[in-house]
């Protein structure tokens, strides 16, 4: 009997776990690419954004400066540059800014913010801002645009 | 203002009752209307007064809106700091013992030393101006220390194809040169290959310089194509790798020039093929003689978090008063490979070939080997290195086996 019991909540604590599990995996979505809606980009590759966020990339045409953000960990947002667009793991990524800024290539890494609200009020009050976002928290004062022509919840996007 | 608005209501309450009193029936009831749309007037007035009164005490008029701009945020403001470091052992079965010049003590077969202490700080004036700076405190003979100002550079990046650095820089001669600087940490093997060794311990190139250095990208579409321009004077003082003491030959440079050009193609990340050409004069001091030196470099390198491929190749052309000239042929390959996360052996291999007749790198002369090691990383801040170096030298002089631990650290 005692043994019965034990099994039966071994199995609906697994089930629990599961299920949280599922919950934290589905709370991901789309990850929007804002930029502020002075930037007369609307579509970027996912190239650009490497170059970007590797520190190869500092300036939009025209001269703009191009002003970085990134999500600190942990959170959805950082996940997705790393793994869909830099490819690597977080300590590599920061070992790679490390050298990049060393090697004088780059003056300063992206800057990481603890919230999608002050990355959405940096891209807004920045010309050259952009940041990735949760596209179910995206507002108004920032311009989402598209990767490699594909538009989030687009059949393909692949910042998700 | 509200004292006097109530005191002139009672004013008010007081004549409309005194009038109520004395006045004419006829005029009374035309008077008292009168008197009582005043009243209804002053009281308007009195609650509009009260109502200001009661908000809040208003903010300064001159308090602007707060708002996030990465220009004033403490995130970015100020001077960040970062250091490197690194201690490490070394044995080898040179004869003579190790040369002073590498931080080792003179005449040792086997000792501690600390290496190069490094503080390196950059600071944003503005998103387009910033300063990056790099102290070394570097290891000389007997655990003494030499401070070199290693970098200082204003920097102005005007966009992707004017990037700008007036100061004390590291010359583009070498990929190595110019990536790796001190930090140990920042690169595999314990030690630069000797050809990107600094100047001052023993490297065959002008590593350093004071001038203008200006970069960037060429229109190029997926090819990737950078240029690099550097005008500047550099000043080598190079020691005699061979001696006991710190010998040392002052090359007097003139102004030297630096092109480079390099492609970081979009179809393989982390590929990047190129080259430059240096120029200068050297006047040895104590020799009289003028020599016209050109260095051409080459280098292939492929590098991902995993994977390391770093191929450079030199010639170092000196024409000794237009009279005879000498060609030192110099390279270096390295391949790693980032095997758990944690674990990256690695190989190197190295040769320079120098005429000892020549009046500068004479000490240098035929030197090649291989160099195998392995590097660990307890974390993103602190990696061991172990490493075993073979440096086979033109007869009679006898081959140089030697074994390096290093801790290389960041912080």
């Amino acid at each position: 009997m005692k043994t019965k019991s034990t099994v039966f909540s071994i199995v609906a604590v697994a089930i629990l776990l599961v299920a949280a599990y599922s919950g934290i995996a589905q709370s991901g979505g789309n990850v929007a690419v804002v930029v502020n809606p002075a930037n007369p980009i609307d579509n970027i590759t996912a190239a650009d954004l490497h170059k970007i966020y590797a520190g190869d990339k500092s300036s939009w045409g025209g001269g703009l400066i191009v002003a970085a953000f990134v999500r600190t960990a942990p959170s959805h947002e950082r996940d997705v540059l790393l793994k869909a667009i830099m490819k690597m793991t977080d300590s590599q990524y920061q070992e790679a800014w490390v050298k990049k800024i060393y090697s004088g290539a780059a003056a300063h890494e992206p800057l990481a913010l603890p919230s999608n609200s002050m990355q959405l009020e940096a891209v807004r009050s920045q010309k050259g801002g952009i940041a990735f976002i949760a596209a179910s928290e995206v507002k108004d004062g920032v311009k989402v645009i598209k990767v490699d022509g594909v538009a989030p919840g687009g059949a393909g996007y692949s910042l998700k | 203002m509200k004292r006097i608005v109530a005191t002139s209501l009672v004013v008010l309450a007081m004549a409309i009752g005194a009038l109520a009193q004395s006045a004419q029936p006829a005029d009374q009831t035309e008077t008292v209307k009168a008197l009582l749309k005043e009243v209804t007037e002053l009281k308007a007035r009195l609650a509009a007064v009260e109502a200001k009164l009661a908000e809040p005490a208003a903010a300064p008029a001159a308090a602007p809106a707060m708002t996030f701009t990465p220009e004033t945020s403490s995130f970015v403001r100020g001077i960040k700091f970062q250091g490197f470091g690194e201690v490490g052992y070394k044995a080898n079965d040179n004869p003579f013992g190790q040369s002073p010049a590498f931080g080792f003590s003179e005449g040792s077969n086997g000792n501690f030393a600390t290496g190069d202490f490094d503080l390196f700080m950059t600071s944003r004036i503005n998103d387009k101006t910033s300063v990056l700076a790099e102290i070394v405190f570097e290891a000389a003979d007997a655990q003494s220390f030499n401070v070199n100002m290693a970098r200082a550079l204003l920097k102005y990046d005007a966009n992707d194809y004017l990037k700008m650095s007036f100061g004390r820089y590291h010359t583009a001669t070498s990929f190595f040169n110019q990536n790796f600087h001190s930090g140990k940490w920042l690169q595999t093997p314990t030690d630069r290959p000797l050809v990107v060794q600094f100047a001052a311990k023993g490297g065959m190139l002008p590593t350093q310089a004071i001038g203008a250095s200006i970069t960037g990208k060429i229109p190029s579409g997926k090819l990737g194509l950078n240029y690099i321009f550097e005008y500047g004077t550099s000043d080598t003082v190079r020691p005699d790798i061979n001696s006991r003491t710190v010998a040392t030959t002052d090359e007097s440079n003139g102004n030297g020039t630096t092109l480079g050009l390099f492609a970081k193609p979009d179809f393989l990340p982390g590929l990047e093929v190129g080259g430059s050409f240096y120029h200068d004069r050297l006047n040895p001091t104590d020799t009289g003689l003028h020599i016209g030196q050109s260095i051409y470099s080459a280098h292939l390198m492929y590098l991902t978090p995993r994977f390391e491929f770093i191929n450079e190749g030199f010639v170092i052309q000196h024409a000794v008063d237009n009279a005879r000239t000498y060609h030192t042929p110099a390279f270096y390959s390295l391949i790693s490979y980032n095997v758990s996360g944690k674990w990256r052996p690695y190989f190197m291999y190295q040769y320079a070939n120098a005429n000892v007749n020549r009046v500068v790198l004479d000490d240098i002369g035929l030197r090649h080997g291989p160099s195998a090691g392995v590097r660990y990383d307890f974390n993103s801040y602190v990696a061991a290195k172990f490493q075993y170096d073979r440096a086979m030298r033109r007869n009679p002089l006898p081959t140089i086996n030697s074994a390096t631990t290093q801790l290389a650290f960041r912080f």
